[in-house]
C-alpha cells in the first residue's frame, strides 16, 4: 500500500454547470414563446424559423438534452469521482466530451429552426448530429467504465448502479431509434415505418423520459440528498428492490403512448399493465429520497439546497403517480392528444428535473468556487417563484387536457358529437393556455434569479482544488465477480426463471402455458424458501457483485434489454403480410412523397395526429378508425402524441384543394378561431424535386413498391399532378405555379387517408411482400 | 436479505461509508409493498381476463359497430325529415336561430355570411347541384360530396341538428319550393 493524493478533475464539472444553467434559461424561453403562439398566433410572425412546428422541437430537445443532459454530466463527473475516489479517467476525453455536447447543442439550435427535422419526437435530429451523439456518448460511456475501473473505493454505491443503467440503455434506445438510411446530406429515413416505428418511437420515447430525465437524476438525488441532509439513506435494501425493478418495468411501458390505436391489441394491454406496475418501484425513489430527510426536516425550512430536493422527489413521486393512472386505457381515452399530457411532462421537467436541477447547482456552486452562496434568500425567492410557476402550469393544463378530452368525445344522445367544430373545443381553453404561460415566466424568472445567484456566487470565489488523500494497493485490485460468477448465483437464476416462465405464462398457449404457470409458482415459492435460508449469502453475493462493475452492467443490461425484445422483436422480424380484407396503404406519388416530407419539415405532427382512434368521438368525427395498414409505406410514422389541431388521417378529399390554399395562407379565413400559424412561404418557395429521386430509392430499398421511374420520370410526374391541382384552382380564380411547395403540400394532404380496398380491386390487391408490413392484430397473436 | 430481518435492528447503519454518505438497511414499508405486489396482481389478472376469456378489449369492430347502430336508430327515430317537416322547421324562429347557431360555427367559412358562397357553393340562388327540394339538401349535407369537397356532416352533426341547419337555409332561400305541412 502507498499513500496517494489525487486530484479532481471539477473543471469540467463546473463547465457543464455553467452551460446547463444557460441552455435552461434558452430552453425555458422558447418555451414561453411557443406556448405563447399557441395562445396569440400572431407570435409566429409568418416567418419559418420561427414558427411553433419548428420551435417546439428546438425547446423539446433543449430541455431534455441541452440542460438536463449538461446537468447529468456534471452531476454524474463529481460525484462519481467522489463516490469511487478517483479522478476521471481521462482529461482528453472530458474535454471532448464537454465541446462535443456543446458542439451538437448548437447544431441543433440552427438545424430544426431551418425545419431540417426527422420528423420523430425527442429524436428529430438529424443524421449527421445523430452520429455526433452517439459518438459523444460512446465518449462519455468509455470516461465513465474507464472510471470506474480505475477506483480506489472497492465497492459501487447506489448512485453509480442508476449512471451505468442511463449510459447502456440510453445507447441501446438512442442506436435502435436512430437506424436511417441518408437520402442527402441532411435528410436521411428510418428504417422502420408505420406502426414499427411507433412502436420504436415511444419505446425511446417513453424511456427517454425513463433512463435520461429519471434514472440518472434519482443517482444524482442518491449523492446529493443525503450530503446536503447529512442524514444516512433511509434503506439500502430498498434501493437494491426499486433500482432493478425500475429499470427492468420501466422499458415495456412505451406502448401506453399508443393505447386506442391500431397498435395491436396485446401490446397496448402489456404497456397498460407494465406503467401499472411501474408505480411502486417510482415511489420506492421518491420514500428513499424523502425519508432520507427523516431528522432533518426543520432544514429543509432554512436550506434552499433541501426545499428544492424535498419539492423535487414530491413532484417526482406525483408525476409517477399520475403516470399509471393516464397509462389506463379508459383513462387515456381522455388524457391522450390533450393538454393533460403536456401537463404531466412539466410536472416531470418542471417539478423534477429542474428542482433536482435547481439544489444541485446551489450545493455545488459554493463548494465549485470554494465560497458561499451569494443569496440565500434569493434562492428562496426562485423557490416559491417556481412552485407558483408550476402549479399553475399544471393546473391550468389539467383543466384544459380534461376539458378537451371530455368535449372531443362527448356524444349526444341521438349519437352525434356534442361539439361538432374542434375549434368550439380549441377556443373553450384560451383562458387555460394564457394561465399556463403565466405559470411558464414565473418559473422562468426563477430560473434567471438562480443564474443572477449562481454568476454573483462564481465572480466571489475561486475555482476550487478538491483532493482526497487514498492507499492504493501495489498491484490493482482484482474485480471480486468474473462475468460468469455474476450469473451463476441464485438470486439471477431465479429472476431469469421467473421472467422466463411469466413469459410463458403470459404468452404461450393451452398446455405450455398452464406449465408455465406451475413453473412460475414453484420457482417463486422455492425462490422464497431459498432466500429465507440463504438470504445471508445472497446479501454477500451482492456486497461482491458491487465490487463488479463489469458483471454489474451486463446485468443491469440484460434487465432493460428483455422489455424492448420481447415487444419489438415479434413485429420487427416476424415476415407478416396483411391481411386479405385490410385497406391497404396507396403508395405515395412523387410529388405527394414530397409534400409529406414539407408536412415533416414544418412539424405539423407537433398539432396534428394521423391515427383515429378506435373510439366512438373519434369515429364519429373523423371516420373510420385508423388501421396497421395504412401506415405500412409511412418513414417515419405520423401518428402524432397530441391535438391542438384536428386528426388528419382521413382529412384526403374532406376539402377542396381551394380551401387547403387559403387555409395554408390563412387558417382564419376557413377556420374562424383557428390558432394555427400563417405558411406564406410555402407559397413561394419551390418544390426540391431533384431531391425525390435518391429517396424513392432508398424507400424503395426498405420495400415499398414505388413502379420504377427515371429521375426525368419523377419530374414529368410531379410536373402533371401539379398542373392537375394549379387548374382546379384556375377554376376558383387562384393563379399559381405547379411547381410551389404548396401544390405538393395539398397533393399530400388530398391524398391522405386513401387506401386500395382489396375487396373491391383484385389487381391492388397484392399483399405487401416487405417485411416491414405489419399483421393485423388477430395474427400477431393468435390466443 | 429476508433471514437479517429476524433480528433486525432498524437503526443500524451499514458499515461501509462512501464519501461520508452512510446507508440505514430499514425493512420495506408495508404499504409500499401492497403497492408493489397488488400492482402486480392486477397485471396479472388484467391480461388474463382480456387476453384469454374473450373479453377482447373494444376494438375498431365494436366501436364501428356502436357508431353503426346511432346512425341506424337515427333513421329508425324518424329523424329524416320529411320536406313538409322541413318546411314547417324553417317557420319556427327558435330552430332557425339553432340553424343559424350551426351554420355559422360550421358552414360559414366555405358558403360565406351571406350564404352566397365562396369557396362552396351560392346557398341563396336558385341554383342546387344535388336537389333543391328540402329533402335533397338534407341529404346533401348529411352524406356530403366527395368530389366537391363538402365533408359528411351527418354523423359529425346529427341528423336533428343537419335539420336545424337545413331549415336555416329554407328560410334564407325563397326559391325552395315551401310544402304545406
Amino acid at each position: 500500500m502507498k499513500t496517494k493524493t489525487i486530484e479532481y478533475n471539477d473543471l469540467v464539472v463546473r463547465q457543464f454547470l455553467i452551460a446547463s444553467v444557460f441552455w435552461a434559461l434558452v430552453a425555458m424561453l422558447i418555451g414561453v414563446l411557443i406556448a405563447s403562439q399557441l395562445a396569440f398566433h400572431v407570435l409566429n410572425f409568418d416567418t419559418s424559423w420561427l414558427t411553433f412546428g419548428r420551435l417546439r422541437p428546438l425547446h423539446t430537445n433543449a430541455a431534455i438534452f441541452a440542460f438536463v443532459g449538461n446537468m447529468i454530466f456534471c452531476g454524474v463527473y463529481h460525484s462519481t469521482q467522489r463516490l469511487v475516489r478517483t479522478r476521471l479517467a481521462s482529461d482528453f476525453l472530458s474535454h471532448l466530451h464537454f465541446w462535443g455536447w456543446q458542439l451538437i447543442i448548437v447544431g441543433a439550435a440552427i438545424t430544426l429552426p431551418l425545419g431540417l427535422s426527422r420528423g420523430k419526437e425527442y429524436a428529430e435530429l438529424i443524421w449527421p448530429l445523430n452520429i455526433g451523439v452517439v459518438f459523444i456518448w460512446v465518449v462519455f460511456a468509455i470516461n465513465f467504465f474507464w472510471t470506474l475501473a480505475i477506483r480506489n473505493e472497492k465497492s459501487l454505491y447506489v448512485a453509480i448502479w442508476f449512471y451505468i443503467a442511463t449510459i447502456i440503455t440510453v445507447a441501446m434506445l438512442y442506436i435502435t431509434n436512430h437506424l436511417q438510411i441518408p437520402t442527402s446530406l441532411l435528410h436521411s429515413y428510418p428504417i422502420f415505418g408505420g406502426v414499427q416505428d411507433a412502436l420504436v418511437q415511444w419505446w425511446y420515447g417513453h424511456n427517454a423520459v425513463a433512463f435520461f430525465l429519471t434514472t440518472p437524476i434519482l443517482g444524482i438525488m442518491y449523492y446529493y440528498m443525503p450530503k446536503a441532509a447529512e442524514r444516512p439513506v433511509y434503506s439500502y435494501r430498498l434501493s437494491i428492490v426499486h433500482f432493478w425493478s425500475l429499470v427492468f418495468v420501466y422499458i415495456w411501458a412505451g406502448p401506453h403512448h399508443l393505447l386506442n390505436t391500431a397498435l395491436p391489441e396485446w401490446l397496448q394491454t402489456l404497456g397498460m399493465i407494465f406503467s401499472v406496475m411501474l408505480w411502486a418501484p417510482s415511489w420506492g425513489g421518491m420514500l428513499n429520497g424523502l425519508l432520507t430527510l427523516r431528522g432533518a426536516w426543520n432544514k429543509v425550512r432554512t436550506d434552499p439546497v433541501l426545499k428544492f430536493f424535498a419539492a423535487g422527489v414530491t413532484f417526482y413521486g406525483m408525476a409517477t403517480f399520475e403516470g399509471p393512472l393516464m397509462a389506463i386505457r379508459s383513462v387515456n381515452a381522455v388524457s391522450h392528444y390533450s393538454d393533460w399530457t403536456v401537463g404531466h411532462v412539466h410536472g416531470g421537467t418542471l417539478g423534477w428535473n429542474s428542482f433536482m436541477a435547481a439544489g444541485m447547482f446551489y450545493w455545488l456552486a459554493p463548494r465549485l468556487w470554494n465560497t458561499k452562496l451569494f443569496s440565500t434568500k434569493l434562492a428562496d425567492i426562485h423557490f416559491w417563484l417556481g412552485m407558483l410557476g408550476i402549479l399553475l402550469y399544471i393546473a391550468s393544463m389539467w383543466v384544459s387536457g380534461i376539458t378537451q378530452g371530455l368535449m372531443l368525445n362527448a356524444v349526444t344522445p341521438e349519437g352525434a358529437l356534442a361539439y361538432p367544430n374542434f375549434l368550439e373545443v380549441v377556443n373553450s381553453t384560451q383562458a387555460m393556455l394564457r394561465m399556463r404561460i403565466l405559470g411558464g415566466v414565473l418559473f422562468l424568472v426563477g430560473m434567471v434569479l438562480m443564474a443572477y445567484n449562481l454568476y454573483r456566487t462564481i465572480r466571489s470565489g475561486h475555482p476550487a482544488v478538491a483532493s482526497i488523500e487514498v492507499q492504493v494497493p501495489e498491484e490493482p485490485p482484482k474485480e471480486s465477480l468474473t462475468l460468469l460468477g455474476g450469473f451463476l448465483n441464485p438470486p439471477v437464476i431465479y429472476s431469469f426463471l421467473l421472467v422466463i416462465f411469466g413469459a410463458g405464462w403470459g404468452f404461450a398457449q393451452g398446455m405450455l402455458s398452464t406449465i408455465s404457470l406451475v413453473l412460475l409458482v414453484e420457482t417463486a415459492l422455492i425462490a422464497m424458501i431459498h432466500m429465507g435460508v440463504s438470504g445471508q449469502k445472497w446479501s454477500e453475493w451482492y456486497d461482491k457483485l458491487l465490487e463488479s462493475w463489469l458483471p454489474f452492467t451486463v446485468l443491469t443490461f440484460l434487465a432493460v434489454a428483455a422489455g424492448g425484445m420481447i415487444q419489438i422483436l415479434p413485429t420487427v422480424f416476424i415476415k407478416q403480410t396483411a391481411g386479405a380484407d385490410a385497406p391497404l396503404q396507396k403508395v405515395y406519388t412523387p410529388l405527394e412523397l414530397a409534400g409529406r416530407d414539407i408536412y415533416v419539415r414544418e412539424g405539423c405532427y407537433n398539432c396534428h395526429s394521423q391515427m383515429i382512434r378506435s373510439l366512438v368521438g373519434d369515429v364519429l368525427r373523423y371516420g373510420k378508425s385508423g388501421r396497421l395498414t395504412e401506415s405500412v409505406y409511412d418513414f417515419p410514422y405520423q401518428w402524432g402524441s397530441k391535438r391542438t389541431g384536428p386528426d388528419l388521417q382521413r382529412v384526403g378529399g374532406k376539402y377542396p384543394n381551394i380551401w387547403h390554399f387559403q387555409h395554408m395562407m390563412d387558417p382564419r379565413s376557413t377556420s374562424i378561431g383557428s390558432v394555427m400559424p400563417n405558411y406564406p412561404w410555402l407559397y413561394t418557395q419551390v418544390t426540391d424535386i431533384p431531391a425525390l429521386s435518391s429517396k424513392i430509392r432508398v424507400l424503395t430499398s426498405y420495400g415499398v413498391p414505388f413502379p420504377p421511374r427515371s429521375p426525368a420520370d419523377i419530374r414529368q410526374s410531379c410536373i402533371d399532378q401539379g398542373q392537375r391541382i394549379t387548374e382546379d384552382l384556375a377554376s376558383g380564380g387562384i393563379k399559381i405555379s405547379p411547381d410551389k411547395e404548396i401544390i405538393a403540400l395539398i397533393a399530400y394532404l388530398q391524398q391522405l387517408g386513401k387506401y386500395d380496398d382489396p375487396t373491391a380491386a383484385p389487381a391492388a390487391s397484392a399483399a405487401p411482400d416487405i417485411s416491414a408490413a405489419p399483421a393485423n392484430q388477430k395474427q400477431a397473436k393468435s390466443h | 436479505m429476508n433471514k437479517n430481518t429476524k433480528h433486525h435492528d432498524p437503526e443500524a447503519l451499514r458499515n461501509h461509508s462512501y464519501d461520508g454518505i452512510q446507508e440505514y438497511d430499514k425493512k420495506l414499508p408495508n404499504w409500499w409493498l401492497f403497492t408493489l405486489y397488488g400492482a402486480m396482481v392486477f397485471a396479472a389478472g388484467y391480461w388474463a381476463y382480456y387476453e384469454w376469456t374473450g373479453h377482447m378489449l373494444p376494438g375498431y369492430e365494436s366501436v364501428e359497430q356502436k357508431v353503426a347502430e346511432f346512425q341506424k336508430n337515427m333513421n329508425a327515430n324518424g329523424a329524416a325529415p320529411t320536406d313538409a317537416k322541413l318546411c314547417e322547421m324553417s317557420n319556427d324562429p327558435a330552430v332557425v336561430a339553432s340553424g343559424e347557431k350551426i351554420y355559422v360555427t360550421n358552414c360559414l367559412a366555405c358558403h360565406g355570411a351571406d350564404l352566397k358562397g365562396g369557396i362552396g357553393q351560392n346557398l341563396v340562388d336558385a341554383t342546387w347541384l344535388h336537389g333543391g327540394t328540402p329533402t335533397d339538401i338534407y341529404n346533401t349535407v348529411s352524406t356530403g360530396v366527395a368530389a366537391k369537397g363538402m365533408p359528411t356532416w351527418g354523423p359529425v352533426l346529427g341528423a336533428s341538428r343537419v335539420a336545424e341547419v337545413v331549415a336555416f337555409l329554407i328560410s334564407k332561400n325563397s326559391t325552395i319550393e315551401r310544402t304545406a305541412p
